[in-house]
């Protein structure tokens, strides 16, 4: 037409290169800018920042939690008595994909605007060893020093609690249709292969697996890295094998109630309100024990106005505003004299095992221990690898 | 040839191979509606706790409920605001750019109807993490509604030029022409003449647009900040079990685009008929609404 | 001269905005890729075991998500192609209404619907019971087996499939199978002779939008399938979100991404590219 075939593909090759040179132009402004952040430098600090508390609370607090594990008015009563404006956003639905979430803007030391956040305690552990959390300033926080129930004043990642405090704590066993399924007392019997394909496993890491390694006989918290792998290799074959028919997180709950299957592993909590929906279902402590969790408030770098974020951990640290909350969670409330409270109000709840537990309950039960960087890494990879089979 | 010796079964299974095709086409519309209907179902059940995964019971408090939930209908605005948003700037955009395909060759052609053809040839799971991750490097805009703007426009486009295209390569040029003639300016022809006529395709690649912005999942899961849409909140609430009301504003979004169709549809018949002389210029390339308000 | 400048003017916003938020982004995904060690600590060092190992680690979920998508866009093929022919052909007055019918559910989103089908296939709902008296479900339950993530892939990338059809069907030139039928055509052989080649660039457009998507989704793996159905897009998603792995998530990306590219371009090389280009002569 108008220019030689020549002549086009070398301005081809002009356009090519103009695009290159602009993107490489963005990286380098990039590095620059960003100060090597985001996912490809790391955020750690020498010694974690500590909240600075600025006299009364004011404004507003943005929290991140997970779904469901607040009733509907607490929120609006803790406005009503400091007067800060709450946002309140349940979209913590797993720690490692809130992990991925978040890790990007962590280090970079910006928190996308929440104040404080729930994470179980391994993630809190691993943010914390990535500098990502800030240390707490405990004058700030007199109802939990005063409070927190004396089984959770020291576990083994924060001896101090200096970065974080208990939101909730809770069991993970099995619940089991009783009406299908009424001999399931233990992890073992989930390998049974009687119940084949109609067994649901945690795709929670430190759920399962311990789990499986107390049917092996072997105590989570002395465990090596020879145990994970070899009870990893155990729910491979399952898997394979057929046995397990899905692993999940809280979907668990349909495949309970429509009898997909009749025996899951899962958490305390759930089982209440599972019971409701068929009183069939119902959480059994496995014979080798349990797993205790809990669940952590904990306050990001870079977030705003960590003060009122302090005075949200001590408002429902007070064992009425706490109670509150118990009656709708049902899980274990990590908060002193609940218990009491409930046994006037509520004394249903306050004999539930599964909400106030007794040392008897959970004398086998263990905490999954804190693991380096390193195992982790490559417990998870195994893990994952059975789970993306 | 031999029909008077037919019974009634030969009858029968005549009427029946006629119609095979139009017996199969209603078992497939059938079928694309099944989980609508259970949505519907489902709309009315009345369950104790949290999951709505059996039948328990009837009633129609969720639906005088619907927007009852202050977390779905935010989440509602927002996937409403950012799929009009998207669509509007897409379609724009989208519309220029098969302008210039379709009616112009000109040095890196090629090079752009490539571009526009590999968005829709990358997973999802890969454009929103790489979005992610660029986003970060750049350090602004924060995530959250500006992020999620920007994704679905960025897939949208694609689909728009492609719908626009096609509309476009099928275009009479002569009325153009005649319009030129009869001494209108190029601006004049392409906004009383080409405009209204490709407007069924635009309309169709804007509806296009708007399902997918409001529909979208994996790209705003990677991209969303603290926002949260439509999707984003359904899949939260899959995990813990989905409230009645989601349902039932499901169902409300698929009669309200059903009557927004059944209107655009009318309009036109309407529009056809004062026209009544007009050619088969009526349903675009795949879509059945058009605007032809020129008439 | 300003005849020239015009094409530019009206491409610059579109082709600015796919430059800038889609060929950058993967330029720094592809940096991903190529980096080493744990997040927070990551280092650019022409990591190419990222991609070997992408390859040899998840080769199974490849080749299954390849399949299950295969499977799925034949099967939304033969699905399809009655109705966009319904609709192009014998319609008339429900031409509308049937496209919306074919478009509407589109409307409720994606979640909503596979977790529909989810409730309508569980263990004790009629509709397993009677796919298993039919035959259809030899183990008793259809969810968490390949044939319920394949039937939702189906399902969920139906119109992407019947709108193109009908597209090329309806501008099929009417007189061309008239003209076959005074030719002494069957009604069968005018259809294979005349109305499928015609409609190929539909069936070639069709194929290609519900393919190249199945073939990354995870969605209807996640909840439509149980263990051993997982995707690798299923993959991608733990490697990223799960595993923070950045850098073999973004390995495994751009390898999907590249099959998926051989296959497009073999696929067109055999049907023909001016359907997908667009520069279709009609």
């Amino acid at each position: 037409m108008v220019s030689s075939e020549k002549d086009r593909r070398g301005r081809q090759t002009v356009l090519a290169v103009l695009l290159a040179a602009v993107a490489l132009a963005l990286d380098l402004a990039a590095c620059g800018g960003g100060g090597g952040g985001g996912i490809e430098g790391g955020g750690g600090e020498e010694s974690a920042e500590e909240v600075k508390l600025q006299g009364k609370p004011s404004g507003t607090v943005t929290i991140s939690n997970w779904p469901l594990y607040i009733d509907k008015k607490t929120v609006p009563d803790f406005e009503k008595a400091t007067g800060l404006t709450v946002k309140y956003i349940e979209d913590v639905n797993d720690n490692a994909e809130f992990f991925g979430k978040m890790q990007p803007l962590l280090s970079q030391g910006e928190s996308g605007g929440r104040s404080l956040f729930v994470v179980t305690d391994w993630m809190a552990n691993k943010m914390r060893q990535l500098g990502y959390l800030q240390n707490l300033d405990k004058s700030g926080i007199p109802e939990v020093e005063k409070n927190l129930r004396g089984p959770l004043r020291h576990p083994a990642f924060d001896p101090n609690r200096d970065f974080s405090v208990p939101w909730q704590s809770g069991m993970t066993g099995i619940i089991v249709r009783k009406d299908l399924a009424p001999n399931v007392h233990s992890i073992c019997d989930l390998f049974d292969p009687k119940y084949k394909g109609k067994v649901d496993f945690l795709t929670e890491m430190r759920d399962t697996v311990p789990l499986v390694m107390k049917c092996e006989g072997v105590d989570p918290e002395k465990a090596e890295a020879g145990d994970w792998l070899k009870a990893i290799e155990k729910i491979k074959g399952a898997a394979q094998s057929g046995q397990i028919r899905r692993f999940t997180g809280n979907d668990y709950a349909s495949d309970l109630t429509s009898g997909n299957v009749v025996a899951v592993i899962g958490w305390s909590g759930d089982a209440v309100q599972l019971q409701i929906e068929n009183p069939n279902i119902e959480w059994r402590m496995p014979t080798e024990g349990c797993m205790l969790w809990s669940d952590n408030m904990v306050i990001p770098v870079g977030a705003p106005n960590p003060t009122a974020a302090e005075a949200w951990m001590n408002y429902v640290y007070e064992p009425k505003n706490q109670a509150q909350i118990e009656a709708y969670v049902n899980y274990v409330t990590p908060v002193e004299g609940v218990k009491e409270l409930f046994e006037k109000t509520e004394p249903e709840l306050a004999k539930n095992q599964l909400i106030f537990p007794s040392e008897s309950f959970t004398k086998k039960c263990s905490i999954a221990p804190p693991l380096s960087a390193s195992e982790e890494q490559k417990l998870t990879q195994a893990f994952d690898a059975v789970l993306n089979s | 040839m031999s029909a008077d010796r037919e019974g009634a079964g030969g009858r029968a299974w005549r009427w029946l191979r006629e119609h095979a095709v139009n017996i199969a086409a209603g078992l497939v519309v059938l079928y694309l509606l099944i989980p609508i209907a259970v949505i519907f179902v489902f709309s009315f059940n009345d369950p104790q706790g949290r999951y709505n995964f059996t039948w328990v019971g009837f009633t129609l408090s969720h639906w005088g409920n619907a927007f009852g939930l202050e977390d779905l209908t935010d989440a509602l605005l927002t996937s409403l605001k950012l799929a009009l948003l998207a669509t509007v700037i897409s379609t724009v955009i989208g519309t220029l750019m098969a302008l210039a395909l379709v009616r112009h060759n000109f040095f890196g052609r090629r090079l752009a109807n490539f571009l526009i053809v590999i968005p829709m040839a990358t997973p999802e799971v890969v454009m929103g993490a790489a979005l992610l991750s660029f986003f970060l490097i750049l350090n602004t805009p924060p995530l959250g509604f500006q992020t999620l703007l920007i994704a679905h426009v960025m897939f949208c486009i694609s689909f728009v030029v492609v719908v626009v295209r096609s509309r476009l390569i099928g275009f009479d040029r002569s009325l153009e022409e005649a319009a030129r003639d009869l001494g209108a300016s190029s601006f004049e022809t392409f906004r009383l003449v080409t405009l209204p006529l490709i407007m069924p395709g635009i309309f169709g690649a804007a509806m296009l647009a708007f399902a997918l912005s409001i529909d979208d999942f994996v790209i705003s899961n990677f991209n969303s900040g603290t926002t949260v849409t439509f999707p984003l909140y359904i899949f939260g609430a899959a995990q813990r079990g989905i409230p009645v009301e989601v349902n039932v504003v499901a169902m409300i979004l698929f009669f309200f685009t059903v009557a927004a169709m059944g209107f655009a549809t009318w309009q036109q018949r309407r529009a056809e008929k004062m026209a009544s002389i007009r050619p088969e210029q009526e349903a675009g390339a795949g879509f059945p609404a058009g605007a032809a308000a020129a008439t | 001269m300003r005849r020239r400048i015009v094409p530019y003017f009206l491409l610059s916003p579109g082709t600015i905005w796919l430059v800038l938020f889609f060929v950058v982004p993967l330029y720094y995904m592809g940096k991903l890729s190529l980096e080493s060690g744990v997040v927070g600590s990551l280092e650019f060092n022409w990591n190419w075991s990222n991609y070997s190992e992408a390859l040899s680690l998840y080769d199974s979920q490849f080749i299954r998500s390849f399949v299950y998508a295969g499977v799925a866009t034949l099967l939304a093929l033969l699905i399809s192609y009655p109705l966009a022919y319904t609709i192009a052909f014998k319609a008339g007055r429900w031409r509308n209404a049937l496209l919306f019918a074919v478009v509407a559910p589109f409307f409720t989103t994606y979640l909503i619907r596979t977790l529909a089908w989810e409730t309508m296939l569980s263990d004790e709902s009629p509709v397993t019971k009677f796919l298993h008296t039919v035959g259809l479900a030899p183990s008793g339950h259809v969810l968490a087996t390949s044939g319920a993530v394949i039937a939702g892939l189906t399902y969920n990338f139906l119109p992407f499939m019947i709108l193109p059809i009908y597209a090329s069907l309806e501008r099929i030139d009417v007189r061309l199978i008239e003209a076959s039928k005074d030719l002494y055509c069957s009604a069968a052989q005018g259809f294979w002779r005349v109305t499928l080649p015609l409609s190929a660039p539909g069936i070639v457009a069709g194929t290609l939008l519900t393919f190249i998507p199945a073939a990354g989704d995870y969605v209807n793996a996640q909840f439509l399938g149980g263990v051993g159905n997982r995707m690798i897009g299923n993959v991608i998603q733990s490697l990223y979100l799960t595993q923070s792995n950045y850098p073999s998530a973004a390995a495994l990306s751009f390898v999907l991404m590249g099959l998926i590219m051989v296959a497009v371009v073999v696929y067109i090389r055999f049907a023909g590219s001016e359907a997908l280009m667009g520069e279709e002569a009609v």
